[in-house]
């Protein structure tokens, strides 16, 4: 028992003699984790919000529509009459509606979309009974909107819109089962409205935006004994298949619903696994960084402690005490960090409840995390403490287990560059191991954006075209509003999450390398190079390796769009969006680099050169 | 010292005075520069009358030649072996310049730290032309070894001059706050 | 100001630290140097004679007082200044050495020639005979853990006047080292000398002191004692040993 006090004390003090550093090891290794428990709250969006709405909104098991085939022509009573009896058809044990469907132009703030507006009671119905996200139900004046739409265009209960060019409030949004988050190819519109959106008004309101362009439309919601049956059920009473666009009525069971929006699901889980494995992948490095790195810190640290009288097992347990410490410290703020960010993130179905991430920590996600933290540390500590039992004590303070590599061609070449670029050569040559982890970082980011890139500018040259529906419809199908709204959203979000990852590997990696090359960068000043050619190429031995990364990454970027992308139909985003990313990121690193580096070359040279670089 | 250095000389084999006289050059370097042929011929004298060493050739020139050839007696013999394994060693003559500095500073004649600063000032000097000797030799030479002995002991008699001075020094800044 | 006084010092001073932990590394040093001349400053450890050393260098900035240096005023000059000073007129030597240890000792001696601009091909060769100079040319490619420490700091003296400083500088030159690599570095210090250079050693030992040809004794952060080594007499050599014997007749 006083051996654990004592490894704790002496596991105490050291860290307190370097609050910096553990400061900068917490930092990367919450970072990471961040990263890592993103990666699998991501990964574990797998459930299917659509049951969820469905369970809430107790949704329709077929829909059944009958809508005006084209201008002017009203459905006729008629139709109505062959609509109605469907539902005491066999097989039908409930139903609501039919409803009243009309077909405004909703404008506000300058957008214009058609609408299908569904009059509605202010009494709830059995089946498909819309569920507020937002507000109260509909009024006369007042209309609910549906919320992927809502999202799109930015509309919240309390807003005011117009419907034909009349003036109506938005009491509430909503989310229901019975109409795809997006619609696709499923109700058709006019060409020029490709894709309407949904709201619901009263009854009365709904039958005074009858135009005579555009007359009512009704809607039946029914119920089925069978409901896995649903399909057969709208086979026998949709002869003309509800995929065929030209108008009249259509029987829509639910699965069909369902499909559609897990299609447009897809898209959303192929960027969230591809983003989540890039985080991961940084994360991988980072956390490679920190085993990794420091190497020659911990031997001296090593040898201190065995200077003081401390025996391998008690080194090892002060190592991994404190390494244990922070990981904990740093797993648990990572997610904390994780958990606060993968809302951004996993909101992807609006117009479903329930969605996809409504991010959970679940047990086996906080365990694996923890997990990698506590590994992470176990194997930063256990390296110098093996080395601990191996070398003498004398070995370890004179930090002589790893001196920097020689490479003879590369100084020899090294002298022919002006002095910074001389420096920064030489400087990276000496961890090459080091260089080519945050090479990697980079490259790895760069791939992340230029992979969003590319994504993006697919959706923005999609938005225009019309609605398709395809076997596998890739993401040049998919161009909706509120979906590309969405999708740009998360590859935003995905793309800050990188770029805020592979900044704390670039400045640990600096960092790490300052720290190294203290010693060597007090001689250099006192040989005569001035602090500004030191800084210059502090920076530079950053910068070299991370063109190279970032340039490897535009070329990763393409291949990781094309392969998640999976051969559909893409299109290149301009070269001048590319030129950005890449100097844009050339410019970051530069800047997180100058700081440390400034730093670093302005320390008092007499003072680092006795110490000797502790 | 001299006379047992001349006797061990002719121990392997009969010499002449001159040749003594470079041999001892060769063993001394720079630092035998005091040494002249005078001093060579009377050390033999002295070791003849002693009856340690014998002229070869007597007679056959004039004495005080260069050419008489020398060499041991059996009783010159002997007293190389005993010489030879003699485990005397020159004492540290330390003893005289401290009570030198005591007897200055009881009958308040002069201040010790002068005194020593005097002579740490002598032995710099001397120990600045010992280095020059020894620069001027090489590496592997006699005389380099023997340099090198007087250079360590003029450093270490420089560090215990160093320690009177801090001493007597300190003893003077007592005594003056004594004085208050 | 004399004329060929290459360094002047007035009440020099280094502080460290603040308030209670106030320490006067340097407390009101006068010094001056003249062109040509070897000095040595001695003194028990602790007694600033090594932050002293660093100041006349450049390594460092004084607290108070002036220093000038080559005519200049140092205590105004900037940090780039600084740094060029130590590159063209100053030639630093460490007790440790200080070598980079990935260098050979070649490119170790050829680095601050490089640092200033000269070419590569012109570095190399000055690197070369200064390794001459030293008697190191046969180990010009071996890396520093190849090389004694003695060899070590041969390599240091190279690279300390690879540019061919007006003052060199040397901290515990031989503090490292045994007597046989003492006597070599002392050798190479007096055909420094020889040539014209002017020195400043800083040492501990009274055998590296007593070359100079002026030794100042250095006791908490003061000079206390100063000794004119050269142009007095020359001694007879002679008196250095007991050649007499003891019983004279």
């Amino acid at each position: 028992m006083s051996r654990l006090l004592v490894i704790l004390r002496l596991a105490r003090r050291d860290l307190r003699r370097r609050p910096g550093e553990a400061a900068m090891l917490v930092v990367i290794v919450a970072a990471a984790t961040a990263a890592l428990t993103l990666g699998l709250v991501l990964q574990g969006t797998t459930a299917h919000p659509y049951q969820a709405t469905r369970d809430a909104t107790s949704g329709p098991d077929a829909l059944v529509t009958d809508f005006p085939a084209g201008s002017g022509s009203a459905a006729s009573p008629a139709a109505l009459k062959l609509t109605v009896p469907l539902a005491r058809a066999q097989g039908v044990i409930g139903h609501s509606g039919p409803f009243p469907v009309a077909f405004p132009v909703l404008t506000v703030d300058g957008h214009a979309d058609a609408v299908l507006a569904e009059g509605r009671s202010s009494a709830p119905v059995a089946v498909d009974q819309p569920e507020l996200t937002e507000g109260s139900w509909v009024r006369p004046g007042a209309v609910v909107i549906e919320r992927s739409f809502a999202d799109a265009f930015g509309i919240r209960a309390g807003d005011r819109i117009k419907l034909n060019g009349r003036p109506f409030a938005v009491t509430g949004v909503a989310v229901t089962a019975a109409f795809p988050v997006n619609g696709v190819g499923f109700l058709e519109g006019s060409s020029q409205w490709p894709n309407p959106g949904l709201i619901w008004t009263t009854t009365a309101d709904a039958e005074s935006l009858a135009t005579s362009q555009y007359p009512l439309g009704y809607v039946l919601d029914l119920k089925l004994a069978n409901p896995a049956a649903a399909e057969n059920f709208a086979d026998r009473f949709d002869q003309g298949g509800y995929t065929d666009n030209t108008g009249g009525r259509y029987v829509i069971p639910w699965q069909l619903i369902s499909h559609q929006d897990s299609l447009l699901m897809a898209h959303e889980q192929k960027i969230l696994l591809v983003g989540s494995w890039l985080l991961a992948l940084l994360a991988t490095g980072s956390l490679a960084i920190v085993v990794g790195g420091r190497m020659a810190e911990q031997n001296r640290r090593v040898g201190l402690l065995k200077a003081v009288g401390g025996t391998p097992a008690l080194v090892a347990g002060v190592l991994l005490a404190e390494y244990l410490a922070l990981a904990v410290i740093a797993g648990a703020a990572g997610l904390l960090v994780g958990r606060l960010t993968a809302p951004l993130l996993t909101n992807p179905g609006a117009g479903l409840l329930g969605t996809a991430g409504a991010p959970r920590l679940t047990p086996p996600v906080i365990t694996l995390v923890i997990g990698v933290a506590v590994a992470v540390a176990t194997l930063a500590s256990y390296i110098p403490a093996l080395r601990a039992a191996r070398i003498s004590t004398v070995d370890a303070l004179a930090d002589a287990a790893r001196p920097p590599r020689r490479h003879a061609r590369l100084t020899a070449y090294s002298t022919r560059l002006p002095v910074p670029l001389l420096l920064a050569t030489r400087l990276a040559a000496r961890r090459p191991r080091r260089l080519l982890l945050g090479s990697v970082s980079i490259a790895v980011t760069v791939s992340g954006i230029v992979a969003v890139l590319f994504a993006h500018a697919t959706l923005a040259i999609s938005q225009s075209a019309g609605p398709a529906v395809t076997a596998n419809p890739g993401l040049a199908d998919v161009g909706f509003i509120s979906q590309t709204a969405r999708e740009n959203q998360v590859l935003l979000t995905i793309t800050v999450m990188l770029v805020a990852l592979a900044a704390v590997n670039v400045t640990f990696i600096t960092w790490a390398t300052v720290q190294d090359s203290r010693h060597a960068t007090a001689l250099t000043r006192a040989l005569g190079a001035t602090a500004g050619q030191l800084t210059a190429g502090l920076s530079a031995a950053q910068l070299l390796p991370a063109s190279a990364g970032a340039l490897a990454g535009i070329a990763g970027g393409y291949g990781l769009f094309t392969a998640a992308n999976q051969g559909a139909s893409a299109s290149q985003p301009p070269a001048w969006w590319l030129i950005t990313a890449l100097l844009g990121t050339l410019i970051a690193v530069a800047g997180l680099t100058a700081v440390p580096a400034r730093l670093a070359a302005r320390l008092p040279i007499a003072a680092t050169l006795q110490g000797d670089g502790t | 010292m001299q006379q047992e250095a001349v006797l061990a000389m002719l121990a392997k084999e009969p010499a002449r005075a001159y040749q003594l006289r470079a041999r001892l050059d060769d063993a001394l370097g720079p630092l035998g520069e005091g040494l002249n042929a005078g001093h060579v011929y009377v050390t033999l004298s002295r070791l003849e009358r002693a009856g340690l060493v014998m002229v070869e050739e007597p007679g056959a020139a004039p004495a005080g030649s260069d050419i008489k050839l020398y060499s041991l007696t059996p009783a010159g013999q002997e007293r190389v072996f005993q010489w030879l394994s003699e485990l005397n060693w020159p004492k540290p003559d330390l003893a005289e310049f401290h009570l030198k500095l005591i007897a200055a500073a009881a009958a308040g004649l002069a201040d010790p730290v002068g005194i020593v600063s005097a002579q740490r000032r002598e032995l710099l000097h001397r120990l600045h032309d010992a280095q020059q000797a020894a620069m001027g030799e090489s590496a592997d030479s006699d005389a380099s070894l023997l340099l090198e002995g007087v250079v360590l002991r003029l450093q270490a008699d420089l560090r215990w001059l160093e320690a009177c001075q801090r001493t007597w020094a300190s003893r003077r800044n007592d005594h003056r706050k004594g004085e208050r | 100001m004399t004329n060929s006084a290459l360094v002047q010092a007035r009440s020099l001073r280094k502080d460290y630290g603040r308030g209670d932990g106030l320490v006067r590394a340097v407390d009101g040093v006068d010094l001056d140097i003249v062109s040509g001349e070897r000095v040595a400053v001695m003194g028990p450890s602790g007694c600033g004679k090594s932050t002293l050393l660093h100041l006349l260098g450049g390594l460092d900035r004084s607290s108070g007082g002036e220093l000038w240096f080559h005519g200049r005023r140092i205590g105004q000059l900037s940090e780039r200044a600084l740094a060029e000073m130590r590159r063209k007129e100053v030639g630093f030597v460490f007790q440790t050495f200080h070598l980079m240890d990935e260098l050979t000792a070649q490119e170790n001696v050829e680095l601050p020639a490089l640092l200033a601009e000269v070419p590569p091909r012109a570095a190399r060769r000055r690197a070369r005979d200064l390794l001459e100079r030293v008697g190191l040319a046969d180990r010009a490619g071996h890396l520093p853990s190849a090389l004694s420490g003695g060899q070590r700091q041969r390599v240091a003296i190279a690279r300390a006047l690879v540019n061919e400083p007006v003052l060199v500088l040397a901290d515990e030159p031989t503090g490292n080292l045994d007597s046989a690599a003492t006597l070599d570095i002392l050798r190479i210090f007096e055909s420094l000398h020889a040539t014209g250079q002017t020195l400043v050693i800083v040492t501990h030992d009274e055998r590296i002191g007593a070359t100079a040809d002026r030794l100042i004794y250095m006791q908490d952060g003061t000079f206390t004692d100063e000794t004119t080594l050269v142009g007095g007499t020359r001694r007879s050599l002679s008196t250095l040993i007991e050649l007499e014997d003891s019983t004279g007749e």
